[in-house]
């Protein structure tokens, strides 16, 4: 017994004075997901990726947006997301206070996205940005100035339209050159 | 070959149509439904296995049959000295048996083998497979309003978002407790709700006086269907995540079970620092259960001083986990070949100062509660389990080293990067809480060697193998981990389409629950918490309790510290103006 109170008296207070003071958390702790919405694209990856679809990729109901959804109460903090994202726009953050006041829908995020419109066929598709992205990647990959132009024209294309259209070329007898 | 030997024992005994391997230390021989009563028990007691676990399964769409898997640990008795199988030669072995569809009745294990007893009963439960002979056929995984005739794990039974309609409090089903005969018996049921812990759990304790004579428990109550989620819509990426929610304190053993199964099942071999990773982390969740048990055991029985100790030492594992997986309690990082996240060599030099500091206070604190005569006169004598009872009811962890014998999944089908590191099994004779909680201080002394000698010894080599592995249909393994409380036995049989056919969880506890009541005999009501408590069932008790005085059909109700105090002090029984 005595032996116990020693053993006080030689750790003194050991507590944190949290909340009113912050709490220091490791590096590379795995916190609240942080989404960054100017680097989003509208890929999806994340969406898939999710084990306990916290997140979702969809189009709204009049279809003019494509919406990132993410929803903080089902979020298991593994950090899928983090991984899969191409731009980075999803990081593992150090934030874990995550309770709210009553409104459970404050734990809910949103981003919605332009989408793009298909030229065939005019229903939307994708993301505007992911659209761009995939130019963007192919104008970095030495592609010649005629195949970038042919590929922004698909790219703006849904795909069931742009597989009609390959099918199209393909049987109008016109001799392609492959450069 | 490994498990050759008992194969050929068993076919002196009975018919085996047919034996499979699955990998190097699993068989699994297809018997006669009639011969498996007599196989299960020559493999238990003449050639010295211990339950793993059982596994009905629903395999109409393969062979037309429902199947039973009996899986046996192969080790020994270990009821005396010498009384082991070589460690080459221990292996698991499976007893199959096919049942027809049309009759739905199987020959019961339990009066030959007592260890069975749960999984039969889950078997009805589940697949509607009856027991011919089992002496207890009560539910027991299902609530009791559930429908007659609804066996949710049967292919073709319900879709896995089924939820049927509960039954109106008057009009559900009243569950029978076995209960000793005599006049003057007072029923003290304990739950199942209460604030304090995570797991609700009904006891019915049958005391005479303050005096346990008998016990009879209700658990299930958190019963989620994980099985059949995970068959329905999980992919082997997610299951890992899913299986490491199943506990809130062994998840990370779970997880590495669930994955290492499906592994095992194609004969995946993952790199050797992704084993000694998930040893290391698997330890880092030892230590912190330990702790936590250790100090919840003062905790019962009033020692708050060192519960605060202890309780402070946890949080260095705490932040242990935190440091090296980036999460406190879900570490998150196991997949299918291997690991997600890496140990940095800064996080490792970090993680030893903070295991000398553990190992360090462990011993300062634990040095003070041996020497308090007050806590040791509560735990000494208290909840004994006796070494019969332990080898007929094949308890696992603590629980049975605390009685003597040693079994440790470690040391005896040593697995990832156990084959490269030595250590020394725990056991304690006496079976008492002081023999338990003294293997759990003796475990944690040994976890943080282990932890360093996989820091040491852990090659730089990838973390995770080239994802292009196929699953193969049909195919099933085993999987086996030591937790804290005990083995945590995953068993999966792979399906088409990257999903699993059939997923069966078998945590620690499962095991540990069946021979509990024994333990509770001859105990004051007082020490009834502790004795759940040295379990680590994730201390579930003490919350609410309603008296019933049969013979003067008195009631009381009984609050959380109502009998938290007497717990404590072992003064004014609150049973007293009922008598």
């Amino acid at each position: 017994m005595m032996k116990l109170l020693d053993i006080s008296k030689k750790y003194g207070e050991i507590t944190h004075k949290y909340p009113f003071e912050p709490y220091k958390v490791c590096e590379n702790f795995r916190g609240k997901p942080a989404y960054i919405f100017d680097l989003c694209i509208g890929c999806a990856a994340c969406g898939i990726a999710c084990p306990s679809n916290a997140i979702t990729v969809q189009l709204n109901d009049n279809q003019s947006k494509l919406i990132w959804e993410f929803d903080c109460g089902r979020c298991i903090f593994c950090g899928r997301c983090d991984e899969v994202c191409p731009t980075g726009a999803i990081k593992l953050s150090e934030e874990f206070e995550l309770a709210v006041k009553f409104d459970k829908s404050a734990l809910i995020q949103r981003g919605e996205l332009d989408v793009q419109y298909c030229t065939t066929c005019k229903k939307p598709f994708s993301a505007k940005r992911l659209v761009k992205y995939s130019f963007d990647c192919l104008s970095k990959a030495n592609v010649s100035e005629k195949r970038l132009e042919e590929a922004k024209e698909y790219l703006c294309m849904c795909p069931t339209c742009k597989k009609t259209a390959t099918v199209a070329t393909f049987t109008s007898g016109k001799e392609m050159v492959i450069e | 070959m490994k498990c050759d030997k008992f194969i050929e024992a068993l076919s002196t005994r009975v018919k085996v149509l047919e034996v499979t391997r699955q990998c190097e230390d699993q068989v699994t021989a297809l018997v006669e439904l009639n011969d498996l009563p007599e196989a299960v028990r020559f493999l238990y007691y003449d050639m010295g296995g211990y339950l793993t676990t059982m596994v009905p399964n629903d395999e109409r769409s393969i062979n037309k049959h429902y199947a039973l898997y009996y899986a046996l640990s192969m080790e020994g008795g270990k009821m005396f000295e010498g009384d082991e199988i070589a460690q080459d030669e221990k292996c698991f072995v499976t007893i199959k048996t096919l049942i027809s569809p049309d009759s739905l009745v199987f020959p019961s294990v339990t009066p030959l083998v007592p260890a069975c007893v749960w999984y039969e009963r889950e078997a009805y439960d589940m697949f509607g497979l009856v027991a011919e002979g089992l002496p207890d056929k009560r539910r027991l995984v299902l609530s009791d309003d559930w429908p007659d005739n609804l066996f949710p794990l049967r292919k073709d039974a319900m879709d896995y978002r089924y939820r049927p309609d509960m039954k109106d409090h008057y009009m559900e089903p009243e569950y029978e407790f076995l209960r000793p005969e005599g006049s003057g018996i007072i029923d003290v049921p304990l739950g199942p709700l209460h604030i304090t812990a995570d797991e609700p759990g009904h006891f019915r304790l049958f005391c005479d006086g303050d005096t346990i004579i008998d016990a009879d428990y209700r658990l299930f109550y958190q019963h989620r269907g994980m099985e059949k989620l995970a068959e329905n819509r999980m992919n082997y990426d997610q299951m890992g995540y899913l299986a490491e929610r199943v506990c809130g304190i062994c998840g990370y053993a779970h997880a590495i079970a669930c994955i290492e199964a499906a592994e095992k099942a194609i004969n995946l071999e993952i790199p050797a620092r992704a084993q000694a990773i998930r040893v290391i982390c698997s330890e880092i969740e030892r230590l912190h259960s330990h702790l936590l048990n250790i100090g919840l055991a003062c905790e019962v029985t009033g020692n708050y001083n060192a519960f605060m100790h202890i309780f402070r030492i946890r949080e260095y594992s705490m932040k242990l986990a935190e440091l090296v997986t980036g999460g406190r309690k879900t570490y998150g990082n196991v997949v299918m070949g291997g690991l997600r996240r890496d140990i940095t060599g800064v996080e490792i030099k970090e993680s030893l100062r903070i295991l000398h500091i553990i190992e360090t206070q462990v011993d300062e604190v634990w040095d003070a509660v041996m020497d308090d005569k007050r806590q040791m006169s509560r735990w000494k004598g208290v909840g004994i389990l006796d070494k019969q009872v332990a080898r007929d009811f094949s308890p696992v962890g603590p629980n049975i080293r605390g009685s003597g014998i040693k079994r440790d999944t470690r040391y005896d089908h040593p697995y990832d990067f156990f084959k490269q590191i030595q250590f020394d099994v725990a056991v304690v004779e006496g079976g008492d809480v002081f023999a338990r909680e003294m293997v759990r201080y003796m475990e944690l002394k040994s976890s943080v060697s282990i932890i360093r000698q996989c820091f040491e010894l852990m090659p730089q080599t990838a973390i995770i193998v080239d994802p292009t592995f196929h699953v193969k249909p049909e195919n099933y393994a085993l999987a086996y981990v030591e937790a804290p409380r005990g083995e945590n036995v995953h068993w999966i049989m792979q399906g088409s389409a990257q999903k699993v056919f059939r997923w069966r969880c078998r945590a620690a506890t499962y095991n540990n629950w069946p021979s509990l009541r024994f333990q509770f005999r001859g105990n004051n009501l007082a020490d009834a918490a502790l004795i759940v408590c040295s379990l680590d069932p994730c201390y579930s008790c003490t919350e609410r309790v309603t008296v019933v005085d049969i013979k003067s059909k008195k009631s009381k109700i009984l609050t959380h510290s109502d009998l938290k105090n007497f717990a404590r002090t072992q003064k004014e029984s609150p049973l007293k103006d009922l008598r």
